[in-house]
């Protein structure tokens, strides 16, 4: 079906490609504040992708465009190859999953139980399936004694889990993770860390927008930098990383680990690494080669 | 011999309603002057601690309290809370739930008017405050138009405001972003360094405090688990990642290297040090 | 009366005469106003306050502004004169003008729309005035000054600051819920989804008031005040003009023979009661045809 609406973009297209944004813009509606402009971005599928840049650099607007809390003001955005803007937020949320940066803002139900049976109902999962998709959440996300609390009794970081696991309940093929370590402990962010590795080895696409760089060095494959509503960098975490007149100008910081060896294996030819294990590990094996 | 300004000897504190204490036989000293990372998983006290400091917890919170808090000479369990803030000031993780007023001078000036300081006085000490925390000329602007970064100098303004001697900072740039964290570490660093204020923050981002911390505190389950100089703390590696807490990355490195016999020297805690370090253990010129 | 968000309820900075002066003597001004619209039946005087009102925005440079809150006045003025002229709420016996059809219009019904649109424009145009040139912690403070409670106004300052905040909470709540499919925008089905509104304003509520009791907020005894404002000889003037115009013009409305027949003030013509009725009516009706039409419109 090649019915174009009247800015001109099919209404669908073929494509194996989970996201397809073709040089969006999107402008403020109440003033002349733009948000994003001339952004390109093809995702694939079970990609699993980080999205990094200051407030205000635009990348929630990205996302928000992606499942259509928001419409370009120019430009289009392909999602499963359905054009977003022929489409409400409610149809894309049975294809792209947004879990919100602060679980209060989505809890709301009286159990744990009825959290997670909430988004595949919206979308008209038959009953059946929606008890095996929460058995299967609740197992994921190891939820089982709380699957009767009331969300609000729960600590924190639960809540955290279970905003992320009622998102995953509607199985949609792409999941958006706005900030998910923001505030957490180590720990929690191990499980977070854990969780977006296992959803993407699924086959979902995973997309992470986050501050946490060393979150996202472990996990994520590629990196989406972005700028004063641009996109200036898409490549591989040690890519970016590596990349100095990069970090200095959008005002990020590489882990400490990357930069530690930035400055002492890589310029032997050794790796950019992303985690102190890799790093020790080629040191390791540069002193049983011997020196030098 | 100077005397510590913070001091906790056998505090026991348990929430009103609850059953487990949030603090467990605390017992520390801190000198004027020093800068304090404190370190734990959610829920291990940190900032029951930072609350203990001020008299929130218990005057304002309820709850049962054992064991003396004595800060800047006064046993906080004496004074009302408003009192302490002379002495005592702190700044939470929400930079927005601070916020109260029209302007960032009112803002600013909450506490002075409650203390009745005179017209004057108070406008000096509110331009005094937003200048050193770099928001020089935002007395008119409206807290709510800042970023995050902006509007947790604001708090930080606000406290300064009352010229107390130490600073608690909970968790203050978990809500923040890259550029709003080095904002406010640096403030921290810079009052404690240029303006000798003691600094207490509890914190995650472990690489920052074992940059410029004179002292490290681990919280467990209440109690205070370890308590001493950053490299000595983190260098305990297993230790840490076994109570689920991070190490800095390049301590990390040195963790893992030790252990396969292949480190030489002392531990790193930084950036630097640790690539001194590596390059020596390669061999590689300077 | 409810406000949308296009109509400016803010202040518009400045430095006029307006502007500067008393916070306390405005809000005189304001309820001298209200007191005086409601009190007469006096077509001159009502609008001879719009006029005023018009004056004083002028003077502040806050008429722009001031013309969009207009904006409301059209489809409110118009279906006001409309209605009335085909049912007066005057008592009976009414004046018939004109018979069109199977309607028949009175004209008591036309001098009653005008009377009751002056009194709310006159009292509508002032306060926006006055709101859009004084700054809120200035209102806050005259308010204090008038010896309201501490506590009272500082609530009332905070719930303003937290308009805007709430509704972006509001907003970021319902697109939580859209984002998980959540359909029907009937208001029983979004009401669950502002739990989470109450329980944010909770957390807020509680951080605050240990961050301001840790700030020293709230102790009792002599507070002082980070804004000032002194009260010149001016706005002492301005003050008692005001009020002894109130009342001479409440003593002129009362003592005027024949004031409350409103059909013995100025004649108007049944023709131009009739023109006006008609445009009134195609005015109303074209603002509820183009609102509707554009809200068919939004996708």
């Amino acid at each position: 079906m090649a019915r174009k609406g009247k800015h001109g973009f099919p209404d669908q297209i073929e494509t194996d490609l989970a996201v397809k944004v073709e040089d969006a813009h999107y402008v403020y509606p109440n003033g002349r504040v733009v948000a994003l402009s001339g952004v390109d971005l093809e995702v694939r599928k079970g990609e699993l992708l980080g999205v990094i840049g200051q407030n205000g650099s635009g990348k929630t607007t990205l996302t928000k465009l992606l499942n259509r809390l928001l419409k370009p003001s120019s430009g289009s955005v392909y999602v499963n190859g359905l054009l977003t803007t022929e489409r409400t937020v409610q149809e894309m949320s049975a294809h792209i999953g947004y879990v919100f940066q602060n679980p209060n803002h989505q809890l709301f139900a009286r159990t744990v139980k009825d959290e997670l049976e909430f988004g595949p109902r919206n979308i008209g999962t038959p009953e059946e399936d929606i008890a095996q998709g929460v058995a299967e959440a609740v197992d994921f996300f190891d939820l089982g004694e709380f699957i009767d609390e009331h969300p609000y009794r729960v600590s924190f970081p639960i809540r955290k889990l279970v905003g992320i696991a009622s998102v995953v309940t509607m199985k949609p093929s792409i999941i958006i993770l706005d900030e998910p370590s923001t505030g957490q402990d180590h720990q929690t962010t191990r499980i977070i860390n854990s969780l977006m590795r296992r959803l993407a080895e699924d086959g979902t696409t995973v997309i992470c927008v986050s501050h946490d760089m060393p979150l996202l060095a472990d996990v994520v494959e590629r990196v989406v930098v972005m700028r004063d509503t641009k996109i200036v960098a898409d490549a591989s975490p040690r890519e970016v990383f590596a990349d100095e007149k990069l970090m200095l100008t959008t005002n990020l910081q590489a882990p400490q680990i990357t930069n530690i060896a930035l400055q002492t294996v890589f310029p032997l030819g050794g790796p950019i690494a992303l985690t102190p294990k890799e790093l020790a590990a080629d040191i390791e094996s540069r002193l049983k080669k011997g020196k030098r | 011999m100077p005397k510590p300004i913070i001091l906790f000897d056998s505090v026991f504190y348990t929430y009103p309603g609850t059953d487990s204490p949030a603090l467990s036989d605390v017992s520390l000293e801190i000198m004027p002057g020093e800068y304090v990372g404190v370190i734990g998983l959610n829920g291990a006290g940190k900032t029951t601690l930072g609350l203990s400091l001020n008299g929130v917890v218990p005057n304002m919170l309820g709850g049962h309290r054992e064991g003396t808090v004595v800060v800047g000479g006064l046993d906080v369990e004496e004074y009302p809370v408003r009192e302490m803030a002379k002495i005592v000031g702190i700044v939470f993780d929400n930079p927005e739930f601070q916020m109260s007023q029209m302007t960032c001078a009112e803002e600013v000036a909450l506490g002075l008017e409650s203390a009745g300081i005179d017209y004057d006085t108070m406008r000096r000490s509110v331009t005094e405050a937003l200048n050193l925390v770099g928001l020089e000329g935002f007395e008119e602007r409206s807290p709510l138009g800042l970023s995050g970064g902006q509007q947790q100098r604001l708090a930080i303004a606000a406290v300064l405001a009352m010229k107390p001697q130490v600073l608690i900072m909970d968790e203050p740039t978990s809500n923040l972003d890259p550029i709003g964290k080095q904002e406010v570490f640096g403030m921290a660093t810079t009052l404690n360094q240029k303006y000798g204020m003691t600094v207490i923050v509890m914190e995650h981002e472990v690489e920052v405090l074992a940059e410029f911390a004179d002292r490290v505190i681990v919280m467990d389950g209440g109690r205070v688990v370890m308590n001493g100089a950053p490299r000595e703390i983190f260098s305990r590696v297993d230790e840490l990642q076994a109570l689920g807490l991070r190490v800095p990355e390049a301590t990390a490195l040195a963790g893992i290297l030790r252990k396969t016999g292949h480190w030489k020297g002392g531990v790193p805690i930084n950036t630097t040090e640790a690539v001194h370090s590596v390059n020596a253990l390669l061999g590689v010129k300077a | 009366m409810t406000m949308n968000t296009s109509m400016p309820t803010g202040m518009i900075p400045g430095s006029s005469i307006i502007h500067r002066i008393h916070p306390v003597t405005k809000i005189l001004w304001v309820v001298v106003y209200v007191i005086l619209a409601f009190t007469t039946q006096n077509i001159f005087i009502l609008y001879g306050m719009v006029i005023f009102a018009v004056v004083l925005a002028l003077l502040g440079g806050v008429f722009r502004p001031l013309l969009k809150a207009l904006y409301l006045i059209v489809p409110v003025g118009s279906s006001l004169i409309a209605l009335q002229v085909l049912g007066p709420a005057a008592d009976k016996p009414w004046t018939v003008l004109a018979e069109v059809g199977f309607v028949t219009l009175y004209g008591d019904g036309f001098y009653y729309a005008l009377v009751l649109l002056g009194r709310i424009v006159s009292s509508m145009l002032l306060s926006l005035v006055m709101v859009m040139t004084t700054h809120p912690s200035d209102l806050f403070l005259a308010f204090s000054k008038l010896k309201m409670p501490y506590t009272f106004n500082f609530m009332l300052s905070m719930t303003l600051q937290l308009i805007p905040v709430f509704q972006r909470e509001v907003s970021l709540v319902l697109s939580a819920q859209k984002s998980r499919g959540m359909k029907g925008s009937g208001f029983a089905a979004v009401l669950p989804s502002f739990v989470p509104v109450f329980v944010g304003a909770i957390e807020r509520v509680q951080q605050l008031s240990i961050s301001l009791e840790s700030r020293g907020f709230g102790s009792s005894g002599e507070k002082t005040s980070y804004r000032q404002v002194t009260a010149r000889t001016q706005d002492w003037v301005y003050g008692i003009c005001g009020a002894t115009a109130m009342i001479g013009l409440m003593v002129y409305s009362i003592m005027q023979p024949g004031l409350w027949n409103l059909s013995g003030m100025i004649p108007f013509s049944p023709r131009t009661i009739l023109t006006s009725f008609t445009v009134a009516v195609t005015l109303f009706a074209s603002v509820i045809l183009g609102a509707t039409f554009l809200s068919f419109r939004k996708s």
